[in-house]
């Protein structure tokens, strides 16, 4: 029986590794066939905004291994509606990975998830 | 499934405890458990009884006291747990 | 008896993660549970190296892990993306960056993150120290 895997991004990227490596864990996990999610609340939701630069600074801009989520089979991936509106984000400015979400159906596969994992 | 929610950052309270379900637990470590005397408390929440001591604060909290020996079965009690962070 | 394995990513320098994480493992172990791995990532890695000189009055936390380890017997593992980037570096690794040495405590080794994932999927319970 498959394991399922929970990763909480809750920090907005470059001021800190989180997002990177947070990635990184998720695409080892779905190599050993677990099921995963990634679920994107606080912060967390500048993660998946288009046109990040971070290049401009020498650094490495992950955001574009968010778009390989669903060649590694993460098809899970939601978004707080509820954070995007309270930091007046719109969906239209994200990258087309996620799927709008609310808290009680990211909470719901938190409590349903074998491991969560934050950082 | 029943988790054990563990929070180590006192600015992440709000956060976490949205997360949480009716049958989940949080426990409070680390520079959390100043929030044991900020927060009122509920049946499901612990504050580490080691970083309150460390603290000066154990005289103040009205939370249910859990120590390290107790944190351990906490996490065999619950069916995961989560560090919030 | 359960089996545990831990994931430390607290930076042992900043934060008390590392602590809670020995103390963590030295109550489950004296309750006569065991410990598969603890696996090391993000800033959780910076405590394998050996050449971690904390002032004499203050506790050795690679030192505390070695012997733990050896003593009951689990795995140290630091992953080795993470590790490299921060300048955690086996022999292998030093010889194939061309680096003039190695600085891991010979307790620790230097893996993948699939090690992770095997102590997550063969282990009772997985608690994170960030």
């Amino acid at each position: 029986m498959s394991k399922s895997l929970a990763i909480i991004f809750n920090k907005a990227p470059y001021g800190n590794q989180s997002g990177r490596e947070l990635l990184d864990i998720a695409l080892m996990a779905a190599a050993f066939d677990m099921e995963i999610s990634a679920l994107f609340i606080g912060d967390g939701v500048y993660q998946l905004l288009t046109n990040q630069q971070p290049d401009i600074l020498h650094m490495k801009n992950h955001s574009s291994t968010y778009k390989a989520l669903e060649l590694y089979g993460i098809e899970t991936v939601l978004v707080s509606s509820e954070d995007l509106e309270q930091r007046r984000l719109s969906e239209s400015r994200l990258m087309p990975v996620s799927s709008l979400s609310n808290h009680k159906q990211i909470n719901k596969t938190i409590a349903e998830s074998d491991f969560v994992f934050m950082l | 499934m029943k988790t054990l929610y563990i929070l180590n950052n006192p600015q992440l309270f709000e956060q976490c405890t949205l997360a949480m379900g009716t049958q989940d637990a949080l426990l409070l470590i680390e520079d959390a458990v100043v929030l044991s005397e900020q927060q009122s408390s509920d049946e499901n929440h612990f504050v580490l009884e080691e970083d309150l001591i460390a603290r000066g604060l154990n005289s103040g909290s009205s939370w249910n006291k859990k120590n390290y020996n107790e944190f351990v079965a906490l996490t065999l009690e619950y069916n995961k747990s989560v560090s919030w962070l | 008896m359960a089996t545990f394995s831990l994931l430390v990513t607290a930076n042992p320098h900043s934060s008390q993660g590392q602590f809670s994480a020995i103390q963590f493992a030295k109550t489950l172990l004296h309750q006569g549970h065991v410990i598969k791995r603890v696996f090391f990532y993000a800033d959780g890695v910076l405590v394998a190296s050996r050449l971690n000189c904390p002032p004499s009055d203050e506790y050795n936390l690679t030192k505390t892990w070695a012997k733990l380890a050896i003593t009951h017997d689990f795995e140290l593992t630091a992953c080795v993306t993470v590790a490299m980037k921060r300048g955690i570096i086996n022999a292998t690794e030093a010889d194939r960056n061309a680096l003039t040495g190695e600085n891991i405590d010979p307790a620790f080794e230097i893996s993948g993150l699939g090690q992770l994932t095997e102590a997550m999927l063969e282990s009772d319970r997985l608690v994170t120290f960030g």
